[in-house]
């Protein structure tokens, strides 16, 4: 791969959307976009196609696949087997044993990816020290091959009680298994995942093999096309090559929206905001993540119902986009989503639903213009949105205006939620951050929700709606590694951790090797999951650099009580600490583009200016400016109450609301007054 | 700003973001794995009269307990609330429901014109695994409250901000694991200062008025949703006697008896003909079984109304003093929240199943199947406590069968991971499986019981709190019944020693305890499966 300098070339990132997959492609610094309609059928043509259209010549390819996560969200993975310490062959249904909701008592549990007629338990034991308790025999594989074979499953997965303290038992089933004829698609657990706390391991692993097999299918067929230089996003942010992504898929299965923050953190680093909030607003959902300074990573998310413990940028969704319904309730409340509309029928706008949207609300109110809507592709019938919305109007005794300005004041709780969640709760102040909003409905939404939270900047980036395929292209080669390891008091010491660390590094190296990747100039990053001793949550700090003076257990418990301070509020040094799990990231940084700073052009903004037209606010019906966002230019100054159309998307200035466009070409809203 | 379905909507989501955010700093700072693992807590905001607002979705069980809290607080202290107080207390007869469950609440002001006025109250219950009393796991077998542990009638553990760090004291030498305690209450105390600077934002950003009217429209928000919902329930009388295996203490079945009346828009729930008050540790204080009630009613409502007292201000509870139902003082109460609560739910429902066939499940497991084990880590060299609670079988569904191995009803508490457990306790796990063909047959199958196996590495003293280990959770409409519950002691590994319900025993290292938990009802004839 030698392509894969990491400095040079070209590279061309692939976002698969629903509706749309975007090109982004990155050639000597200069950034090119192109949009196509996807084939949601079958993904890679559409991708095959888009690459055939923009004929880059030879380039890197970075690939923010949804296969695995539509595998697993529609239930169509492989047929799959697990494999569990003997008398625990339940844990994956059981689960944690408590319920989604209290009072539903229609409520549905997801099904185990692995039926129970496909769940072996196997006498072995290994205990919390992680001494061998009882052997795994040769007798006992043999026969459960055997039983395997006549499954005839498409992927095993392998998780036996503690096998992050000795994965021996399981490396010993994984080599047998490799052996057999035609072997299935076989991941255990302490190589996808060696950490403690066996349902969320076991979840994770049988996710692996469940979308296992259709990945590897479908990243074969791809790189056959594209050649050796295909690389796919992971959920993390970083990227990996297809080889490794097809053995560990369930690492890619939030890369769709892990591409869009790490295309808005850029973006707004860029521009010298490097402490952002994103907005993703689509049809059915909206996904938030707040980025300190760094983008932010969880290891516990749940996806469809299934716990996955790998590293993923820390993501927030909730049920609030274009296409939530509205209605009012039993108690006479006006209530929006989480009921979709979804693309069909669709908003009522669209001439075929009865369903009332937020859409539809954007429309009456004037803020969503039909002619521009997806470059008038799609006509918007804005007299029969008024007449739908007329009948919810009567029910909650107010005006049509009234309504959908209700609609999306309702909307907009529902998402400063959300933004609350991934901000407050954590102990960061909303009013320190810049929101980034993106997606089609996001920069209708940004500065209104902005002013709610006391947000005081807005940045909107050029191309709003090919964020994702700019942070799949940009994104740096990341392999994460982590182990479990339980360490605390005389038992920290740097000579311990030096050499599990060197370990892990050491094995991580030869593995990245074996990929072509340049692994001289990978650096790797150590991390420490620390936790008050005997607690179960843990905090994540980087791993104290060496030095001869330094106390390893005191700086260690420094940083940890730090990190406790900003989440929780509180720290209480007295309190032991201990290490849970060690984590190393291996990474190459990958050029980004260095879009070129213009000079400041006039403050006037009127050649961009289309037309006037009335549009709805808060403070009543308003003469609003309407300007074409292409034709603005650096310098140019935009004040509210004004829309800003461009191809995908449209961004509302509300009164009060103003601001420039930057050096970057990016838009910066703010408020006008301190009168937040 | 005057209260519209708008603004009813936004506020709304404010007051319960506010108790979810309490849970999360409580979740993320507690000290056990009782709250941290498991989650057994609940947080809920309040009116300045000490109406109960909203709450996140906690433990049903805690819920509908924490208004008598707050109005015990408010009870005690009349007038004497300050800016910066804050009263504990765990009191069953004084706005408790059994000792574990220690329960702040504290008073909410902000500054207006010079004066500092009342917007509500915050509160928070987290279920502390161990505060005193005969067993280490404090849910003793016992016969008055003294023998159950601590007794905390509502004090002031801050004023004016100032902690008082003698009362956290008291508290701590009296649990047999005092670091746990400290920490925990640590959490608690934190996750309140979180909901009150958050209520005061809410009051900063809306004014004191807005506020105001806005909590009080939400409760008659909830009053209306569950109006609607009970003028759809045809009217009638629906009776049903359930009973529980027995007090612990004899062999005698102790009958719960429900008559629900609905008539139009309003629901009288009457318990006469309960069971008296029992020598035995299973009386529920009245808080649980209005607990219970407001459970049952939430399930029936379908919109989601937030669960606040609004929704009881349609049904009337009557609950006959000296009754198990709503004992005098100082009886034994450790089992009534945990496990007569179950049972108080299933014939309630059973009740409403009469008016409702269409919708009401069939019994569930009726129980929690509390394991508590304390003793000394002979491994480790200090003493431990621990509790877990263990699923069983849901009732089958009209339309669809029962999931297996789950909680269900009064609590959610989720299960201590297997490695969890074994890093901390002197325990091994040798089994931890769904329980086959113990849910029972019908068109829709009642969903399967547990097995849960745990050897001891050390010697330690054992309390079991189970029911449903004579009388089977019923099946439904020609469904048949779930099978009861089992718990085994296999003495040294294999000695099989069949246990009561109820026990508290000593076991030597070596010995395996399996709990085998009851499997839920079916639901129709099991001919009539498609």
């Amino acid at each position: 791969m030698t392509g894969n300098s990491g400095t040079s070339g070209t590279v061309v990132g692939i976002d698969v959307g629903g509706t749309f997959t975007d090109i982004a492609v990155l050639q000597d610094g200069r950034l090119t976009v192109h949009k196509l309609p996807s084939t949601p059928a079958n993904p890679s043509e559409g991708v095959q196609r888009g690459i055939a259209e923009i004929d880059a010549g030879p380039a890197e390819y970075v690939h923010g696949s949804t296969v695995a996560t539509n595998a697993l969200l529609e239930g169509k993975g492989g047929r799959t087997a697990l494999v569990t310490t003997l008398g625990f062959e339940d844990v994956l249904e059981i689960g944690r044993q408590s319920r989604s909701d209290l009072y539903d008592l229609n409520l549905e549990r997801a099904p185990a990816l692995a039926p129970w007629e496909l769940r072996f338990g196997l006498p072995e034991r290994v205990d919390y020290t992680g001494a061998i308790l009882e052997d795994l025999t040769p007798q006992a594989i043999e026969t459960l091959a055997a039983l395997l074979q006549t499954a005839q499953v498409d992927g095993v997965a392998v998780s036996f009680l503690f096998s992050f303290l000795n994965p021996l038992h399981e490396e010993r089933l994984l080599a047998a298994l490799r052996r057999l004829p035609n072997p299935p698609f076989i991941s255990i657990s302490s190589q996808v995942i060696p950490e403690f706390r066996e349902y969320e391991r076991t979840s994770t692993v049988v996710v692996n093999s469940y979308v296992g097999p259709i990945m590897a299918r479908y990243l074969a067929e791809l790189e056959q096309s594209l050649g050796r230089g295909l690389r796919i996003m992971q959920s993390s942010g970083g990227s990996i090559t297809a080889r490794l992504a097809a053995e560990q898929p369930v690492r890619t299965i939030l890369s769709g929206p892990a591409g869009g923050v790490v295309g808005a953190f850029h973006t707004g680093a860029q521009a010298g905001y490097p402490d952002i909030i994103t907005l993703d607003m689509g049809g059915t959902s909206t996904d938030v993540s707040l980025c300190p300074g760094r983008i932010k990573e969880t290891t516990s998310a749940t996806l469809g119902g299934y716990p996955i413990s790998v590293p993923m940028i820390e993501i927030h969704t909730v049920g609030a986009g274009g296409g939530s319904i509205a209605r009012v309730d039993s108690g006479g409340a006006l209530v929006v989503g989480p009921e979709s509309a979804g693309a069909d029928p669709g908003p009522a706008c669209y001439g075929k639903g009865e369903a009332i949207t937020v859409t539809d609300a954007n429309l009456v109110l004037g803020r969503l213009r039909p002619a521009q809507f997806l470059g008038g592709r799609l006509a918007l019938d804005k007299a029969r949105a008024e007449a739908i919305i007329a009948g919810l109007a009567g029910q909650i005794g107010a005006g049509i205006q009234e309504t959908a300005l209700g609609i999306i004041r309702v909307v907009n709780a529902n998402m400063e939620r959300a933004i609350r969640t991934i901000s407050l709760e954590r102990g960061y102040d909303p009013r320190r951050f810049t929101l980034v909003p993106f997606g089609g409905a996001g920069p209708m939404h940004s500065c209104e929700l902005a002013q709610e939270l006391g947000i005081p900047r807005v940045l909107l980036p050029t191309h709003p709606g090919i964020l994702s395929a700019l942070g799949v292209a940009i994104a740096d080669v990341v392999k994460d590694y982590s182990r479990t390891v339980m360490l605390r008091g005389g038992d920290i010491d740097r000579a311990r951790l030096e050499e599990e660390f060197h370990g892990m590094e050491g094995q991580a190296r030869e593995e990245l090797g074996r990929e072509g990747l340049p692994v001289e100039r990978m650096t790797a990053r150590r991390f420490l999951d620390v936790r008050y001793v005997g607690q179960s949550f843990e905090l994540t700090i980087d791993y104290p650099a060496l030095s001869r003076r330094a106390d390893l257990r005191r700086s260690i418990a420094n940083s940890f009580y730090q990190a406790h301070l900003q989440r929780f509020g509180y720290a209480d040094r007295a309190e032991a600490v201990e290490i849970v799990n060690l984590r190393l990231k291996l990474e190459l940084a990958m050029e980004k583009p260095s879009i070129e700073p213009q000079p400041l052009g006039p403050a006037d903004a009127s050649p961009a200016l289309l037309e006037q037209a009335e549009v709805v606010f808060r403070e009543g019906a308003l003469p609003t400016a309407l300007y074409q966002r292409e034709g603005l230019v650096p310098g140019n100054r935009i004040e509210g109450p004004a829309l800003i159309l461009q191809l995908d998307t449209t961004i509302v200035a509300p009164p009060g609301w103003g601001g420039a466009v930057d050096p970057l070409g990016n838009l910066i809203l703010e408020p006008l007054s301190e009168r937040l | 700003m005057a209260v519209d379905p708008i603004s009813l909507e936004v506020f709304k989501n404010m007051f319960i973001s506010v108790s979810e955010e309490m849970g999360v700093a409580l979740l993320r700072t507690a000290y056990s794995p009782n709250i941290k693992e498991r989650r057994d807590f609940s947080c809920a905001i309040f009116d300045p009269a000490g109406q109960m607002v909203a709450q996140a979705a906690h433990q049903p069980v805690h819920l509908g307990a924490m208004p008598a809290s707050v109005q015990a607080a408010l009870d005690t202290f009349p007038g004497a609330l300050r800016p910066g107080d804050m009263v504990i207390l765990n009191d069953p007869y004084l706005g408790g429901t059994h000792l574990p469950d220690i329960t702040l609440v504290a008073p909410v002001f902000v500054e207006r014109d010079g004066a500092k006025e009342l917007v509500g109250f915050v509160s928070n219950r987290g279920h502390h695994a161990d505060v005193g009393g005969m067993t280490p796991g404090s849910l003793p077998l016992s016969t008055e409250l003294y023998q159950e542990g601590l007794i905390l009638p509502p004090v002031k553990l801050a004023r004016g901000g100032r902690l008082n760090q003698e009362v956290v004291q008291l508290i701590c030498r009296n649990s047999r694991t005092p670091e746990e305690r400290r920490g925990d209450l640590a959490a608690q105390i934190a996750s309140i200062r979180v909901g009150e600077r958050r209520l005061q934002e809410v009051v900063e950003r809306y004014g004191a008025a807005d506020t105001l009217e806005h909590m009080a429209a939400l409760l008659d928000y909830s009053e209306r949703v569950t109006r609607q919902a009970i003028a759809h329930i045809p009217d009638g009388v629906y009776r049903v006697v359930d009973y529980m295996d027995d007090d612990g203490l004899t062999e005698e079945p102790v009958p719960i008896a429900v008559a629900i009346t609905i008539d139009g828009d309003r629901m009288t729930i009457d318990f006469t003909g309960t069971s008296p008050q029992r020598p035995g540790c299973i009386n529920a204080p009245q808080a649980v079984t209005v607990s219970a009630s407001l459970y049952m009613v939430r399930c029936v409502v379908g919109d989601a109304a937030p669960a606040n007292q609004g929704c009881l201000r349609p049904v009337s509870i009557i609950t006959p003093r000296g009754t198990l139902v709503n004992p005098e003082p100082q009886r034994g109460v450790a089992g009534g929240n945990v496990e007569t609560s179950q049972r108080i739910t299933d014939v309630l429902l059973t009740a409403m199943a009469q008016a409702l066939p269409e919708l009401i499940p069939a019994a569930s497991q009726g129980t929690m199947n509390n394991l508590l084990i304390g003793g000394h880590d002979l491994e480790r060299n200090r003493p431990f406590v621990y509790y877990e609670t263990i699923g069983g079988g849901m009732g089958a569904r009209p339309g669809k069968d029962g999931i297996s191995g789950i909680h269900t009803h009064m609590t959610n508490t989720m299960n201590t991971p297997i490695e969890a457990l074994e890093f901390a306790f002197p325990l091994r796990l040798k089994r931890y499986a769904l329980r086959r063909g113990s849910g029972g047959d019908g068109q829709h199958r009642g969903g399967d019981g547990l097995v849960r196996d745990v050897e001891f590495l050390s010697p330690a003293r054992v309390t079991i709190l189970s029911e449903r280990r004579k009388f089977h959770p019923p099946g439904f409409h020609g469904g048949h019944h779930g099978h009861p519950g089992e718990n085994v002691l296999l003495k040294g590994g294999y000695e099989e020693v069949h246990l009561a319900g109820k026990e508290t025993l000593d076991v030597a290292a070596g010995d395996v305890l399996s709990i085998r938990t009851p499997g839920g009802g079916g639901w129709g004839r099991p001919e009539d499966k498609e």
